[in-house]
């Protein structure tokens, strides 16, 4: 097996874009191919796309084709698109990373693109119900922001986790994309805005929860050892862990304790011979205020039932115990789902390159995480990026 | 030069909600091999199906057990009494079909061993609390489908 490098990278600016399914395609392509100068489109022989709900939010299938022609890509390897609801990006670099390793493919390009912003809000919310398992699950109205509000009750019920404490991350996270030029938030919010925002599921105010987002981004992957070929900063895949538990409800390991991340976050530290404490940046997924509670815990950042804590001392802000979403995460950021864990990789290599503002920037950071999970939290993905090579 | 011709069109004015975007599924033996759940429900039973071999009770009920790979599943009743886990109230951001009942309480219900969601009745947020006792009810919707939902006594 090859080791895998990104040698570059692109995005569309998130947010409630002006701009068509193939609009953001396009203009993740061109940011992208014009961030690796001697890589052209002609030059890529495999294409992931990961797109998590073309069909109910744009009324497209089959769309990884229909993104190589309009980015000006013939695969002649592989080319499929990746879905895995939050994690659809996340799986396309995987797929990627897996296709240079074995040396099927020799450029590969992983690209996300979603448009959430149609008309008709119910509509979206009708689109984004049918994840959790919908004639069960979904059918009592269990989609994403019900879901992790009983999550965060029953975390607050076992250990006392406070609504300030949840609200403390959405502050951090607003904070940090204030400063990032792409992401879709980029006002400061305070405790007393969060816990003032309008309900939406109690617990979970508006500002705990993400916006939906349009956006697309896109990473070209090599063998490591053609990287510097074509950059002088790459970053290099050094391990991984994905692990998944159960679908409906009844069949998770358990709703305040995410075994699952537990142990694709073992299998990522084994594989990429490191331990947590030398994680220096970890982009999570941050999808409601909770989510990250539980991230912090479930990387072993901090003891079981103590993320509120780790929060309200600092532990996770740059200059605290690990850089936790320095880029401004999901929250700040925004969710457009197949491309979420593509920004993600992005925000990573930019910190390496230095390439940040310098209110989030993680000096001299070496190792970075990306984590994203999806469904009913179910499911988690981590991949460990080096500025060095292994 | 002739003019290039304008023709307004007309598509339906309204579309009823279609079968894609429908949360309850289709229930009778020409639709799924697991009706029997939509019989008992109708009778006033939520049950569910057990493994005969290795004694798993699986929810959903389901035609193969994913422990042992037998088919050889029985029904059993879980009771009407279940035990509140966890629960919100749906206020903003309800799916198409939801919208009109804004707010309700949606949770998880522990009952026969189980922790299933479900709609609650009866209930408003600062009403309930958890470790309440719930009991089961039925709906039956305009086309004679039915599904469980649990309600505060």
């Amino acid at each position: 097996m090859r080791n895998v490098a990104i040698v570059g990278g692109g995005a569309a600016k998130a947010g409630r874009r002006a701009a068509s399914w193939r609009d953001l395609a396009q203009e993740a392509g061109k940011s992208m191919f014009e961030d690796v100068e001697n890589i052209s489109p002609k030059d890529v022989d495999s294409i992931f796309v990961g797109a998590a709900q073309p069909e109910r939010f744009s009324f497209l299938s089959y769309v990884a084709p229909l993104v190589a022609e309009y980015i000006g890509v013939t695969p002649r390897k592989v080319i499929a698109r990746t879905e895995l609801a939050c994690v659809s990006g996340q799986a396309a670099i995987r797929y990627a990373w897996n296709c240079v390793a074995t040396g099927m493919s020799d450029i590969a390009v992983a690209i996300g693109v979603e448009k959430m912003y149609p008309p008709d809000m119910a509509e979206a919310q009708t689109t984004m119900a049918c994840v959790l398992d919908r004639e069960w699950d979904g059918v009592n109205c269990f989609s994403a922001p019900p879901f992790f509000a009983v999550t965060a009750q029953r975390h607050m019920y076992e250990f006392g986790t406070t609504e300030e404490q949840m609200a403390l991350v959405s502050v951090k996270n607003h904070h940090y994309s204030s400063l990032n030029p792409i992401a879709h938030l980029q006002k400061e919010v305070t405790v007393e805005a969060v816990l003032k925002s309008p309900v939406v599921a109690p617990p979970l105010k508006l500002f705990d929860c993400c916006p939906m987002t349009d956006g697309s981004a896109g990473v070209i992957l090599v063998p490591a050892e053609d990287a510097k070929k074509y950059t002088d900063t790459p970053m290099y895949l050094m391990g991984s862990g994905q692990y998944a538990i159960g679908n409906v409800i009844n069949n998770l390991a358990s709703l305040t304790e995410w075994i699952p991340l537990k142990l694709a976050a073992k299998e990522a530290w084994r594989t990429a011979k490191i331990t947590k404490d030398d994680v220096d940046i970890a982009e999570v997924h941050d999808c409601f205020t909770i989510s990250e509670i539980l991230e912090y815990e479930g990387l072993e950042f901090c003891e079981k039932g103590k993320g509120g804590k780790f929060i309200e001392e600092g532990e996770s802000y740059i200059g605290g115990k690990v850089a936790v979403n320095p880029s401004g995460g999901i929250m700040g950021c925004g969710h457009p789902l197949g491309a979420t864990s593509i920004y993600h990789a992005i925000e990573i290599l930019k910190q390496f390159r230095g390439d940040v503002d310098s209110g989030m920037y993680v000096k001299g950071a070496t190792i970075g995480i990306q984590h994203s999970l999806s469904g009913a939290a179910n499911q988690h993905s981590l991949i460990v990026y080096g500025r060095e090579p292994r | 030069m002739k003019p290039v011709e304008f023709e307004k069109i007309k598509r339906p004015e309204k579309i009823g909600l279609p079968f894609m975007l429908d949360f309850y599924p289709l229930q009778d033996e020409k639709n799924t091999k697991i009706s029997q759940f939509f019989k008992d429900l109708k009778e006033g039973h939520l049950t569910t199906t057990k493994c005969q071999k290795c004694d798993k009770l699986l929810w959903p009920p389901r035609i193969v057990c994913p422990n042992c790979l037998t088919s050889e599943l029985e029904w059993v009743d879980l009771g009407t009494q279940g035990e509140l886990y966890a629960f919100t109230e749906i206020r903003l951001g309800a799916p198409l079909g939801f919208v009109q009942d804004v707010p309700f309480c949606i949770g998880i219900v522990r009952i026969g061993g189980l922790l299933i969601s479900t709609r609650i009745d009866n209930a408003k947020y600062d009403q309930l609390k958890i470790g309440d006792k719930l009991t089961l009810k039925i709906i039956e919707l305009e086309d004679g489908r039915v599904f469980y939902r649990f309600k505060r006594p």
